[in-house]
């Protein structure tokens, strides 16, 4: 950044916050309908993105993920509380400036191709035109679609938008980069393309911040995640830590026959103080948390 | 919460349309009084107009497509005019003028159709009518005519075509010299006016009773005026005068008549645009 | 770890007229691609039967009934097309979601929308000058066979003196083509701006392309109406209070469309006070300012 710094010396500094996203308190509320009903979509929401992580916000459909990313990038306005990127409030365009976004499902101008979609978003970043053309070259070849650049977005698969999404977001070279679902919709081998590409991203130096529902996505790429259901927040911290339960333990056998595993139950029921908490196929110790808050919360039960 | 700002925003809105709305109606106002006496904006048509028309037609009108519904029914007239259904006809123009007064094309056309098309019809074409009915309507529709030319100079004051159809009917149906000569007048100077109009003003004020000291005057500032307006009905007339107002033989013109090839006259069935009424 | 504090210290001018152009840009190859413009082609067509019009009637009058039809023609064109185009664009946008990835860069919600706008006038300012060319391209034609076939028939027997011929060739080319009806399509792109930016204020309400057509053509008309029904209305109604009351509600708050109809006048061959065509465009420059600023009230917290 140093060389960018030196080339606008006379600009005003802004304040910089070591903190790429930081919402404080933040509660959104939509009314429905004309009887004044409301859906409280995020509540009383407070969490960091440290500038140069990987944060994922996970939780089921309708927790308030896609809501809380709005209001970070000025798309809605919070009910209460506030969101700051880079120290700036959210709704200030400056904010912008670093901040690509990728949204769920995301859909373009049909009529533009692959190549000419990412120029248009160039161009509203104010790129200049030579730069511009060696980036949309380079982003092309990046989400691998160089040769799908003069096709149509209206003949893309769903899987080639998403790609293009990210080139877009990505195309002024942001410092932040919000992904809603970045792999949502997309084939195992495109998504861990698509994992490997925010890794990259990250040893770029980019702060991400992404959400997902997909665990095992999050997982791999996170340096710390946040569990959010009915727009609260109930968990969150570095990864490894969240996932460690030191009284359980896993095993995870290979070919076990019947009888093996009737051996197994028989040990286990002889010893006082061993239960048995699951048996079945193996899952991620992420997913089994996830379930069990929120099948808690589904119980009536308080987290 | 929100409701209320949505409501608050709303009311906002609405309040800016109000106050520009107030604003711009003084001037909106003047505008549409010079563009009306420019005459680039056309008058709202009376109601009586409104209320004869078709659904459709009223429709279109008040959409803005005011020349297309006039154009249409000015075509859907001309089917009238083949059946030969006069009244049905003259409503149609009644509506299609009052939605176009400016055009003078349209009462230029109406005149035509009702004074000189459907008189000729009444009079040699309806045998099995009674005479003394045939009589009448001759004179209603000339009568209708010469309203409707009227009304189209009270509507394009500046107007020549309007009132050459107009001097037509009083000229050829009525027999009337005075009243043709009187529109003949009023069209001197003006804008499109046949340059024959200056001597027939002249030929038909001298047939006028009356007025034959007025026309002997005329035609001798005509005859005066040069060889170019020396043309055989101007001697005829002149010399008609002549006799009639007993002028003495000194101050009487030659009788030589000058040596030109003689000009056939205009038959008059046809119309100025060279249309040959049927 | 880098700090973006350079990219944050960008200026942020509160228009920028680049991004404005961009999205106006943008707007245009999407309704070029979206095939709009072959509306034109049924309007050539159109053109083309209105030129074959074989009337039983004098050239003069032929000729301006050519014209009026065709200029008629075109001024529904324009105006149809700029509410139905405008209305395409952001419903469209905002149904796809496209408007997420494009707020979400550095753009302004106030660009945004004079993007679209300048857009659909482009579109509309091509489509009225293509038009223009075709019907002058028709009328002219047609002119000159009319006058080619009057002159014939007026010389053929030497009836005519030379003024005579003179005057009936000068009659037949006052109802040709001349250069005012330029400022006819003018009128014409006045309206059609004037409706443009009244769908972009519906549109902000608005949550489908379909209701947006249908109210601001309903607007269209109502304005367009307004001022020749409401005479006709208060008479079929005896001048009720209600009736009056409406009819007051109505001026202040729809648009006066009919005002914008100037072109009726020139096309039937009056004369164009430049001055009172500037107070035209004046008055199209506020609606537009106004509408833009209202649509902004509603746009500029509006949540997707
Ligand atoms: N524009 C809106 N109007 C009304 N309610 C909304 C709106 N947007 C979201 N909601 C509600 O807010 C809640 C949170 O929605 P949100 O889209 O943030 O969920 P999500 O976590 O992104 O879910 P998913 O994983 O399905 O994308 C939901 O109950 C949703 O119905
Ligand atoms: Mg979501």
């Amino acid at each position: 950044m140093s060389e960018v710094l030196e080339k606008n010396p006379t600009e005003e500094p802004v304040e910089t916050s070591p903190l790429a996203v930081e919402v404080n308190n933040l509660t959104k509320v939509f009314s429905t309908g004309i009887r004044g009903d409301h859906v409280v979509a995020v509540d009383n929401l407070s969490f960091e993105v440290k500038a140069g992580e990987v944060y994922g916000l996970i939780g089921p459909n309708g927790s308030g993920k896609s809501t809380s990313m709005k209001v970070v990038l000025g798309l809605m306005q919070a009910s209460k509380g506030e969101a700051k990127v880079f120290g700036l409030d959210s709704g200030d365009i400056r904010a912008r400036n670093v901040t690509g976004f990728l949204p769920e499902n995301p859909y373009f101008y049909k009529h533009l191709s692959g190549a000419e979609t990412l120029q248009f978003y160039g161009k509203l970043c104010g790129m200049k035109r030579k730069d511009l053309k060696e980036r949309t070259a380079e982003l092309l070849e990046m989400v691998g679609l160089e040769h799908a650049a003069k096709r149509r977005l209206g003949g893309y698969s769903k899987g080639m938008l998403q790609r293009i999404g990210l080139a877009q977001a990505l195309i002024q070279r942001p410092k932040l980069v919000i992904l809603d679902e970045p792999t949502a919709g997309v084939d195992p081998v495109g998504s861990r393309e698509i994992r490997d590409l925010i890794l990259k991203l990250r040893d770029d130096g980019i702060t991400i911040f992404l959400c997902s529902h997909l665990l095992e996505q999050v997982q791999e790429v996170c340096d710390r995640v946040g569990i959010i259901f009915e727009g609260r927040m109930r968990r969150e911290g570095p990864l490894d830590e969240l996932i460690a339960i030191e009284n359980q333990t896993a095993m995870t056998l290979e070919n076990a026959s019947p009888e093996l595993l009737e051996k197994i139950n028989e040990l286990i029921k002889a010893e006082e103080s061993t239960k048995l908490v699951e048996q079945g196929h193996p899952r991620t110790t992420l997913e089994r948390m996830f379930i069990k808050i929120v099948g808690r919360k589904q119980d009536g039960g308080k987290s | 919460m929100s409701f209320f700002r949505q409501n608050r925003k709303l009311l906002l809105v609405l309040l800016g349309l109000v106050a520009f709305g107030v604003l711009r109606a003084p001037w909106e106002n003047r505008l549409r009084e010079q563009l009306v006496k420019q005459r680039l904006l056309l008058p709202p048509p009376g109601h009586t107009a409104l209320q004869q028309m078709s659904q459709s037609a009223l429709m279109g009108t008040l959409g803005g497509l005011r020349s297309l519904v006039a154009t249409y029914l000015s075509l859907d007239a001309f089917g009238d005019f083949g059946e030969k259904n006069w009244d049905e006809l003259q409503r149609k123009y009644r509506i299609i003028c009052n939605l176009e007064p400016r055009d003078e094309t349209h009462w230029v056309s109406v005149v035509w159709h009702i004074g000189i098309n459907a008189t000729a019809h009444v009079q040699y074409y309806s045998e099995e009518m009674p005479k003394y009915e045939r009589e009448r309507r001759f004179q209603q529709y000339c009568s209708e005519a010469i309203k409707l030319a009227e009304d189209g100079i009270k509507q394009n004051p500046k107007s020549a075509p309007i009132r050459l159809q107009l001097a037509e009917v009083y000229r050829e149906k009525l027999k009337d010299p005075c009243n043709t000569a009187r529109v003949y007048k009023d069209m001197l100077g003006l804008e499109g006016t046949p340059g024959y109009i200056t001597r027939f003003y002249g030929y038909f004020l001298a047939d006028c009773p009356g007025k034959e000291k007025e026309a002997y005057a005329y035609l001798m500032r005509l005859f005066q005026m040069g060889e170019k307006h020396h043309l055989p009905t101007l001697f005829v007339k002149i010399k008609e005068l002549e006799e009639k107002l007993n002028v003495p033989f000194p101050r009487r013109i030659k009788t030589d008549e000058p040596e030109r090839p003689d000009k056939p006259k205009k038959p008059s069935n046809v119309l100025p645009g060279g249309i040959v009424v049927p | 770890m880098s700090q973006p504090s350079a990219s944050l210290n960008r200026k942020a001018p509160l228009l920028s007229l680049r991004t404005v152009w961009t999205i106006a840009r943008g707007t245009l190859t999407q309704l070029i691609r979206m095939r709009t413009f072959y509306f034109l082609l049924a309007f050539a067509g159109l053109v083309v039967a209105i030129g074959n019009f074989n009337i039983p009637e004098t050239p003069a009058k032929e000729l301006s009934m050519i014209k009026k039809v065709s200029f008629g023609t075109m001024d529904l064109f324009a105006w149809l097309f700029a509410i139905v185009s405008t209305a395409l664009l952001i419903p469209r946008d905002l149904e796809d979601r496209t408007l997420y990835t494009i707020l979400s860069k550095p753009v302004r919600r106030v660009e945004y929308l004079l993007g679209k706008l300048f857009g659909v006038l482009i579109v509309v300012g091509i489509s009225l000058t293509v038009m223009y060319l075709l019907c002058g391209f028709m009328i002219s034609f047609r002119e000159s066979v009319y006058i080619a076939e009057e002159l014939a028939a007026m010389e053929k027997d030497g009836r005519y003196s030379n003024k005579e011929i003179r005057d009936q060739i000068a009659l037949i080319s006052k109802h040709g083509m001349r250069p005012e009806l330029g400022i006819a399509v003018i009128a014409s792109f006045l309206k059609a701006a004037v409706i443009a930016v009244v769908t972009i204020f519906l549109s902000t309400f608005a949550s489908s392309s379909l209701f947006t057509i249908i109210i601001s053509i309903l607007i269209f008309l109502i304005g367009h109406a307004h001022n020749m029904a409401s005479s006709f209305w208060l008479h079929q109604s005896d001048g009720s209070m209600f009736v009056q009351q409406l009819v007051k509600v109505v001026k202040i708050l729809i648009p006066d469309f009919q005002l914008f109809s100037f072109s009726e006048g020139i096309v039937l061959g009056e004369v164009v006070p430049y001055a009172l065509v500037g107070q035209m465009f004046l008055l199209t420059a506020g609606y537009i300012i106004v509408f833009l600023l209202l649509s902004l009230l509603v746009f500029a917290d509006k949540e997707f």
